[in-house]
């Protein structure tokens, strides 16, 4: 089987001959590629080549135009702060939206003009014709709670949710709207799977969660799927009291962050709904070794059962040593 | 006299104008900061942490209950200043270099606060040499430094080697923090204190200026 054809039984409820390989590198594959991280996130024929080379190094089944939280922000117009060997990152002590009354003005950003949203479609494009064949290919949005973040600025979303719920909703429908257009540039150019990362709904707890955020991430999905591709739903941090929500969002694949069980997750959706994840980035791939990690992913593997991807709960962490992610994907190869 | 029960529930619930109001009302009644401070926003704070550790509160309730007591405490903050007491330490506080994570820094500079310490907030991604600035001229007895990347945790070790380099960090204790960072960790880069949460970031700060 192809990667692809590995991915796709796998949430088709076909069996793959081996388990699926998806774990989540960005620092890590610039890194294994030599290639800066300002130019990873700014160059998409860096982030293709640094891609397919991880992908290639390890058996990957799939390549991501995944790098950073801050594309369709800087596109607006946001504050964004670079670093030499880092990802850019919003500064949220001059957010954009920091006067609420911004919303009602702001046009959706066109991911078909230059730009860094139209950078990661290119991107994917770039993806596509290099490797589409063989391996899926990912394109990349922000979930609706990480966008509003992104824009508003975290600390500030946190208390509107108790101040003002119409503006939430209404800068929610915004982020949705906007990523489902991303989303669509995306799928154009060849994506073949959409990854949403909504990490900032780790932070509000079930209520908010289920009132806020899970209708829009349903909303989001629902047309991305609409779109002919499936979603893989990434929440980074604590998602054990969301968790079944999560399962409600018809996303294909959910991909847990290392905080929560993969059994929490499994007693808490279908059988058959597909679970990515989760070993601890750091504590368990990062500093463990090819014997510890295997054990750790076979624990996940056991408490997810069947339906299950193999990955790491985040992003790859630099500095990772290359025999562990080998163990990682000689678990992948050899389990099914 | 004003029912100060309230201005506990006030800051549990994260409602600021009642806790404002209560405040006002208690001054008038000749209430004494401190014990508005020690006898309410404290205990109110101990329990918004336990809550959140506990997993019944997130980070959205976290931040209006800080919200609540910081506006409780901005009218204290003159009158404590005019008495002429003595804070229970001054702290400077912030994210190092690279890093822009600053939930968790906030929660701490806010118990902080609330626990009576005067707090300079530097807020994130900020570099050695602001830290050293703000040491001197803000006269700090603690440093808290607050990393949740892998990738900036060595900007702790930096910083603590630029103060060192400066001449200041024999005036001042240091304590670290945020998710990543380990008890060892902190051992290995010379750190006085760590607390893997807000509430126990009091208690630690409490214990270095002692
Ligand atoms: C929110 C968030 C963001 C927001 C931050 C917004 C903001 N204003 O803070 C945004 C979207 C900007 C963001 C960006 C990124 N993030 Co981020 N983010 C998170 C998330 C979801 C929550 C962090 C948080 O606020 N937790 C809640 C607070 C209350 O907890 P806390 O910070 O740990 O603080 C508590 C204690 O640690 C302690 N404490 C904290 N500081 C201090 C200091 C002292 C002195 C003491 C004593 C105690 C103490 O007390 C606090 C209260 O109890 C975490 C995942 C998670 N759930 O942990 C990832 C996470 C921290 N991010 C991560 C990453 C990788 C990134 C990015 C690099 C992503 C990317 N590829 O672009 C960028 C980096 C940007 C940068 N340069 O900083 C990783 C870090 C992995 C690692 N270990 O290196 C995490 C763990 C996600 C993951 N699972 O991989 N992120």
């Amino acid at each position: 089987m192809t990667g692809k054809e590995r991915i796709l039984a796998r949430i088709e409820g076909r069996a793959p001959d081996c388990l699926p390989l998806m774990p989540i590198t960005m620092m890590f594959a610039g890194d294994l590629a030599g290639i800066e991280y300002r130019g990873y996130a700014s160059d998409h024929r860096m982030l293709a080549e640094a891609q397919l080379r991880v992908a290639e190094r390890f058996g990957f089944d799939y390549v991501s135009a995944i790098s950073d939280p801050a594309r369709e922000a800087s596109d607006l117009g946001a504050a964004v702060e670079w670093f030499d060997n880092q990802p850019p990152a919003i500064n949220e002590s001059r957010a954009l939206i920091h006067d609420k009354g911004v919303l009602s003005g702001l046009a959706p950003p066109d991911p078909s003009v230059p730009g860094r949203m139209k950078d990661r479609v290119e991107g994917v494009r770039l993806l596509a014709e290099r490797a589409g064949k063989d391996l899926v290919v990912e394109g990349w949005v922000e979930g609706p709670c990480a966008m509003a973040a992104d824009l508003r600025g975290l600390n500030t979303l946190m208390l509107d949710f108790s101040d003002d719920g119409p503006f939430v909703e209404a800068l929610f429908d915004y982020a949705v709207r906007m990523e489902i257009e991303f989303a669509r540039a995306q799928v154009e150019a060849g994506a073949t799977l959409m990854g949403v990362g909504d990490a900032a709904a780790s932070l509000v707890g079930p209520r908010l969660y289920n009132q806020y955020v899970l209708p829009y991430e349903k909303r989001l999905i629902a047309e991305i799927r609409g779109m002919g591709v499936p979603v893989r739903l990434h929440i980074c941090g604590n998602t054990r009291r969301i968790v079944k929500g999560m399962g409600e969002t018809g996303s294909e694949i959910i991909d847990l962050d290392f905080l929560t069980p993969l059994a929490e997750a499994r007693a808490a959706m279908r059988p058959e709904q597909v679970l990515l994840g989760n070993i601890d980035p750091v504590r368990a791939l990062r500093d463990g070794t090819p014997e510890s990690i295997e054990a750790a992913l076979a624990e996940c593997h056991a408490q997810a059962g069947e339906a299950y991807i193999v990955g790491a709960g985040c992003e790859v962490p630099r500095g990772t040593p290359i025999e562990n992610m080998e163990a990682m994907a000689r678990f992948a190869r050899t389990r099914r | 006299m004003p029912e100060l029960q309230k201005l506990y529930d006030a800051v549990l619930n994260g409602d600021q104008k009642t806790a404002v109001a209560v405040t006002q009302e208690a001054l008038a009644a000749g209430v004494s900061p401190m014990e508005l401070i020690t006898n309410y926003m404290v205990p109110a704070m101990d329990k918004v942490g336990s809550l959140f550790e506990c997993e019944e509160y997130f980070v959205p309730e976290l931040l209006l209950s800080a919200r609540a007591m910081k506006g409780s405490l901005e009218l204290l903050r003159p009158l404590l200043a005019a008495s002429g007491a003595e804070p229970a330490g001054r702290v400077v506080i912030g994210t190092v270099k690279g890093d822009l994570h600053d939930i968790g820094k906030n929660l701490v500079a806010s118990m902080l606060e609330g626990a009576g310490f005067e707090v300079t907030d530097l807020g994130a991604d900020v570099p050695a040499e602001k830290f050293i600035a703000a040491i001197e001229e803000k006269k700090a007895n603690v440093v808290a430094l607050s990393a949740l990347l892998t990738v900036t945790m060595p900007a702790m070790r930096t910083t603590i080697e630029a103060l060192k380099q400066a001449g200041v960090r024999e005036k001042v204790k240091v304590m670290v923090g945020g998710a990543p960072v380990t008890q060892q960790f902190a051992e290995e880069i010379g750190a006085d204190g760590y607390s893997d949460n807000a509430s126990a970031a009091v208690g630690l700060a409490r214990k270095l200026v002692a």
